[in-house]
């Protein structure tokens, strides 16, 4: 799995969003068109290709198998912008199996996606673990 | 020019209580399919508790607006990595802090990096990370 790419695509960073979400961040409400610097993480979930769905079920899991966001490592190159429609690619960059305390056997999967301004500029990138729990059967 | 030191402390954010109807709101943008986002009854039967739980990426925010206010708006958070240490839920009050650990001049910018941190009221961490921000030189 590791090296897979995922299939990537485009995410719109529309004025609603980047408002909507600024409220459900209780950050301040935007005043120009510098987007909060979180969508550096939801601009590059949101073009990945996939659905979170999907990308559960690409790792054998599904909503209600309780997988969790273990780590993000979110760099921002430059600020993304409101009206801009970023291209996203992305690939899985590492998978290992462990074994919690907690949560028993678990899959380690981290994958890495760039978001890119219309000229081909990284803009950003994000680096993601999810927590897949296997259960005692794994 | 902003005078920035090692050791200096970050005002803190604090966010008196977590909303059940954003992280409805955060699901339906993301749409996020993980029930424990919205529905208490699902929390229940998977033994989480009676409250919904918040999405990872929004306690992430919480902590980039801190930093933001800090540092001075949107532009100027240049990195911020994070591990989850736990479950955030609708009602709690949480605080946001963070100390610079460095500063050194960039090309046309001072660049911070601190030690962040979110907790639960009471003190238990639920995030703890890294961040860098710039500053005008």
């Amino acid at each position: 799995m590791t090296g897979r790419r995922l299939p990537g695509g485009f995410f719109d960073l529309e004025h609603y969003r980047n408002w909507l979400t600024s409220d459900v961040l209780c950050a301040p409400r935007p005043s120009d068109d510098l987007a909060h610097p979180m969508f550096c993480y939801y601009a590059a979930m949101g073009g990945m290709g996939l659905s979170i769905a999907e990308m559960f079920a690409l790792a054998n899991s599904s909503a209600s198998e309780g997988p969790m966001f273990g780590e993000c490592d979110m760099e921002v190159f430059e600020p993304l912008r409101v009206g801009v429609r970023y291209e996203v690619r992305g690939e899985i960059t590492d998978v290992r199996r462990k074994q919690g305390a907690s949560i028993g056997v678990f899959d380690l999967i981290t994958f890495r996606l760039e978001v890119m301004t219309p000229d081909g500029a990284v803009a950003g990138a994000c680096t993601n673990s999810f927590v897949f729990p296997r259960g005692a059967g794994a | 020019m902003r005078h920035v030191a090692v050791g200096d402390v970050i005002p803190e954010l604090v966010i008196p209580s977590v909303s059940a109807e954003k992280m409805k709101t955060m699901a339906a943008l993301l749409a996020d399919p993980n029930t424990i986002h919205w529905d208490a009854e699902d929390c229940r039967r998977l033994g989480l508790g009676d409250r919904p739980v918040n999405q990872g990426p929004n306690n992430m925010g919480y902590v980039v607006n801190m930093l933001m206010d800090w540092a001075g708006g949107p532009a100027s958070v240049r990195r911020l990595k994070v591990r989850f240490l736990g479950n955030v839920f609708a009602g709690d009050r949480l605080v946001a802090s963070g100390e610079v650990t460095n500063v050194r001049m960039g090309d046309d910018a001072i660049v911070v990096e601190c030690d962040v941190l979110l907790r639960r009221d009471g003190g238990e961490p639920v995030l703890r990370g890294k961040a860098e921000v710039i500053l005008p030189a």
